[in-house]
């Protein structure tokens, strides 16, 4: 049996009222994310993704199967999400059934593969009999709080840096290209999804929860794992960078104000956008990284001007 | 006056002493020279083979509709029983860029040693009087004996090429069967050239009373099996061969062409043909610390057997032996020597040079009487 | 040829990351905890082994991976130390750096020596030391590869890994834990193997023990 994390009554008397006077214990914002670190590996479509001490590798692989039948122009797209002792004694390996885990894998469906952000279409390779099938399975190291705002970034940069091998369709000869072979081709991201969390606390009574003007309820963004375990309420709102609202989550606990939904989505705007541009940025030194010799290469003429 | 006490040494069957101190009672057995299934040291338990006629193809009696079984056999070994049944399907392959060229360059550039070579699909089972999810023994047994064909390079991957025939029926509705390889003449077969299709082998291995550890026993069998296995003739029905399906869905329409229907021949089989030089068998030793201090008392005038240190037992057999035995070599060697697997399991003990030895010789031997066996067996 | 860092992660008692060639692995213990009533030994201490593959989910292969491990570890642990407890192993492979439906060599050595490293790292004790090498044979005149490249182990015509319990600060050979060779072999090639893999093996006894002496001196922290 899996030990669930206790925090001892003095601390969690401590972490809350620290969030009354304003102060969360690493010393951020209430509405600022932690900072997000994108390492890529040596093959594509391996990315780890830290946030403070919250640490997820994200490995990204495709085999060629056969399409579903009542669909036989799309190609085929899992996310796995096992947790294992790892992050740490809190979870027991292969074992997922636990509420957080099934939440947290539930939410990274939706927002990555539910709203469409892999064009699976184009791992069609003949419609009706074959096709790509593309896994990402997320390896959770450390947990430290916002397992699924780290796997949504770690599964996306994997998406966007992944490249499957080359295929040839003659009539029904279909020839796979081994990668040393021919260029690998990337997959198709049509956009990109960012999970914001936000934690709710109600440091006063239960009779609180009437919202009225007098209302002191704590929202932050990015919990960490001690905020996580104190916390009554919690949202997870998905954007994109083209400002669309791809999935929300409000799984009971704290009822929360209609209008704060808004506020919140607006907070996690900015953070979207600076994440996406974040992965960007990473992608496109990955890119030039791996391709120093292109210029040399390259038999195209500078364009005079 | 004061009551005299007696003390008394308790003495005990040897069965009750085998189980409830397997390693005392281990000791006392060594000391005497013998093993407790009253073996010597470097005494192997016999094997008795029959492919138990379950395979389609091995006799004619049986009746073959329905019957999938390729290949099989039933293996003996002391109490221990295995029951090997080899089953098949046909897949077809993914041809990867470097394979597009002619079959002569391909095979003297790829230096990829393992692409040369097929394996089986082996699932272990133990009874064990209930059914459940598979325990990991029997998980690590069956990986260790995919493993152990892939490396050994028993299948050839030619082996398992299947050379589709057509089935064509002609104007007097008589139907019959071409094969690519048996009338060369006939089909230029354009179907054969485009697609690649290729056996697959399972191999269900079921194992009662087990007695000792299994892998050696359950390889040998999976051997036996396969070189009893025979592959039927696959064709495809000229009809379906050409199958165009229009399919169109949310606007976009597409033809499929699918040739759906493999259907295996149950009467024209061909033997499956292994590399006879990497077949090879599989034997098993312990090594054990003989402890001087559980002998027995012993006459003056008898020998000592052996002065301590330690000796290598053949073919593990039993509680008290599994029990009480921590370092296990596990050899699989062909009959002229040529090495296939060889693991150590060290345990806390050394095992030295003249043990590695020693056991790769008598597993040698073990090799070439086990093959002897499946030769002169019940052809 | 190896890189390593532990004390990688925070929530377990012991961490390493190891980096061995194409292949990296991520090690946890966790331990001495509580067990699972099933798990309990009355005398001894329980072990957990637990690998996790790079791509896919843990199959059969991975089973094996474990039963190996344990095969290396359950010797060296001092086991009577802590009766009733348990000792939670597990291994995420980052990168594998081999076929992985047809080698497993170079993740098992990856994973023993990072499981060397996160063992001290969680203080649980060791009755010695130990550490292993990855070799394979290639060609016709039997060349022998320490650490083989992924190019080089599907040319070779067998592979052998070879984990020994070395004492006497990393010079002396005490024990064979763990000797597994698979592919085409004669009993010439290996013993040549097992002499060169002694010898390699040696050598990266001592790289571990240099990580080692780092990682103390990093963590010891009431210097003068």
């Amino acid at each position: 049996m899996a030990k669930e994390v206790e925090i001892p009554a003095a601390e969690s008397k401590f972490v809350i009222e620290c969030l009354r006077q304003n102060l969360r214990l690493d010393s951020r914002k209430f509405d600022e994310f932690r900072s997000v670190e994108i390492e890529l590996g040596d093959d594509y479509g391996d990315v780890t993704v830290t946030m403070g001490k919250t640490k997820v590798h994200c490995r990204i692989s495709c085999t060629i199967t056969q399409p579903y039948e009542d669909r036989p122009f799309e190609g085929l797209f899992f996310i796995s999400t096992e947790t294992s002792p790892m992050a740490g004694p809190q979870f027991e390996n292969g074992n997922n059934t636990g509420e957080d885990e099934v939440l947290c894998s539930r939410i990274i469906e939706k927002a990555v593969r539910r709203s469409g952000a892999l064009d699976v279409e184009g791992l069609c390779i003949v419609a009706g009999s074959k096709c790509w099938a593309v896994r990402a399975d997320v390896h959770f190291l450390n947990c430290d709080g916002g397992f699924i705002d780290a796997s949504c970034i770690a599964v996306m940069v994997g998406l966007l840096h992944f490249k499957k091998p080359d295929v040839s369709v003659s009539g029904e000869q279909v020839t796979i290209h081994p990668v040393d072979e021919r260029e690998p081709v990337p997959l198709g991201v049509l956009h990109v999804p960012i999970c914001v969390s936000f934690s709710f606390f109600n440091p006063e009574d239960a009779e609180e929860n009437i919202k009225g003007e007098s209302n002191s309820e704590i929202c932050i963004i990015d919990a960490t794992l001690k905020e996580e375990l104190l916390r009554d309420g919690t949202l997870t709102v998905t954007l994109n960078k083209n400002r669309e609202v791809v999935q929300v989550s409000k799984a009971g606990g704290l009822p929360m104000d209609a209008l704060t939904l808004m506020e919140c989505c607006h907070k996690a705007y900015k953070i979207t956008e600076a994440i996406t541009d974040q992965i960007n940025n990473v992608l496109k030194a990955d890119a030039t990284a791996r391709n120093q010799y292109a210029a040399i290469l390259s038999s195209e003429n500078a364009r005079e001007s | 006056m004061t009551e005299s006490l007696e003390l008394r040494p308790i003495t005990f069957h040897p069965d009750v002493l085998a189980r409830i101190a397997p390693e005392l009672s281990m000791q006392r057995h060594l000391s005497l020279g013998l093993r407790p299934s009253l073996r010597s040291f470097e005494e192997f338990r016999n094997v008795e083979i029959s492919d138990g006629g379950l395979s389609f193809a091995s006799n004619a009696d049986i009746d073959r509709k329905g019957n999938n079984i390729l290949g099989s056999n039933v293996l003996k070994c002391g109490k221990t029983m295995v029951v090997t049944s080899i089953t098949g399907g046909i897949v077809e392959e993914n041809i990867s860029g470097s394979r597009v060229d002619d079959e002569s360059t391909e095979s003297s550039n790829r230096a990829d040693r393992l692409s040369r070579f097929a394996q089986v699909h082996p699932v272990v089972e133990v009874e064990r009087g209930r059914v459940g999810a598979p325990t990991d023994e029997e998980m690590t047994l069956s990986q260790r004996l995919r493993d152990c064909v892939l490396h050994s390079g028993l299948i050839p991957k030619k082996a398992l090429d299947v050379a589709v025939g057509i089935r064509s029926t002609d104007s007097e509705g008589i139907s019959s069967i071409l094969y690519p390889d048996e009338e060369e003449n006939t089909i230029s077969s354009g179907l054969k050239s485009r697609r690649k299709w290729s056996y697959v082998l399972y191999a269900k291995i079921q194992v009662f009373s087990r007695d000792g550890p299994l892998f050696e026993i359950c390889w040998n069998s999976l051997i036996y099996a396969l070189k009893t296995t025979q592959l039927p003739r696959a064709f495809v029905d000229e009809r379906t061969a050409d199958l165009k399906i229009p399919v169109s869905m949310r606007g976009r329409s597409a033809t499929f062409r699918e040739t759906f229907d493999i259907i295996c021949d149950a009467s024209k089989f061909q033997p499956l043909v292994l590399n006879e030089e990497n077949v090879a068998f599989a034997s098993n030793f312990a090594i054990i610390d003989v402890d001087p201090e559980t002998e027995l008392p012993k006459d003056e005038d008898e020998m000592q057997v052996d002065q301590g240190g330690s000796v290598l037992l053949a073919d593990i057999q039993g509680e008290a032996e599994e029990a009480s035995v921590f370092s296990t070599i596990s050899i699989i060697s062909s009959d002229a020597g040529r090495l296939k697997h060889f693991k150590v399991i060290g345990g806390g003990l050394n095992a030295s040079m003249e043990h590695l030895k020693k056991s790769l010789n008598l597993a040698k031997l073990r090799a070439s009487d086990l093959s002897a066996k499946s030769s002169s067996g019940d052809r | 040829m190896i890189s390593a860092q532990t004390g990688v992660l925070d929530q377990v008692d012991g961490s390493c990351k190891l980096q061995c060639g194409e292949t990296t692995v991520i090690c946890s213990v966790t331990g001495p905890i509580e067990p699972k009533a099933r798990q309990e030994l009355p005398s001894q201490l329980a072990l957990e082994v637990v690998v996790r593959p790079c791509k896919g989910v843990p199959n059969t292969r991975e089973k094996l991976l474990e039963d190996q491990i344990r095969g290396v570890v359950t010797p060296v642990l001092a086991k009577y130390l802590y009766p009733r407890q348990l000792c939670q192993i597990c291994f995420q492979i980052l990168e594998s750096g081999e076929p992985e439906d047809e080698y497993n060599v170079k993740e098992l050595n990856s994973c023993i020596n990072a499981a060397y490293l996160a063992l001290i790292d969680s203080g649980v004790a060791l009755q010695s030391s130990f550490s292993s090498v990855c070799v394979s044979v290639l060609g016709s005149n039997n060349e022998i590869l320490v650490n083989p490249t992924q190019e080089q182990l599907i040319k070779s015509d067998s592979t052998h890994i070879l984990a020994l319990e070395v004492g006497s600060g990393g010079k002396k050979i005490q024990n064979v834990l763990l000797i597994e060779s698979n592919g085409d072999f004669t009993e010439e090639i290996m013993f040549n193997v097992l002499s060169r893999a002694e010898k390699a093996c040696v050598e990266v006894a001592l790289e571990l023990r240099k990580a080692v002496e780092d990682k103390i001196k990093r963590d010891f922290i009431w210097k003068q």
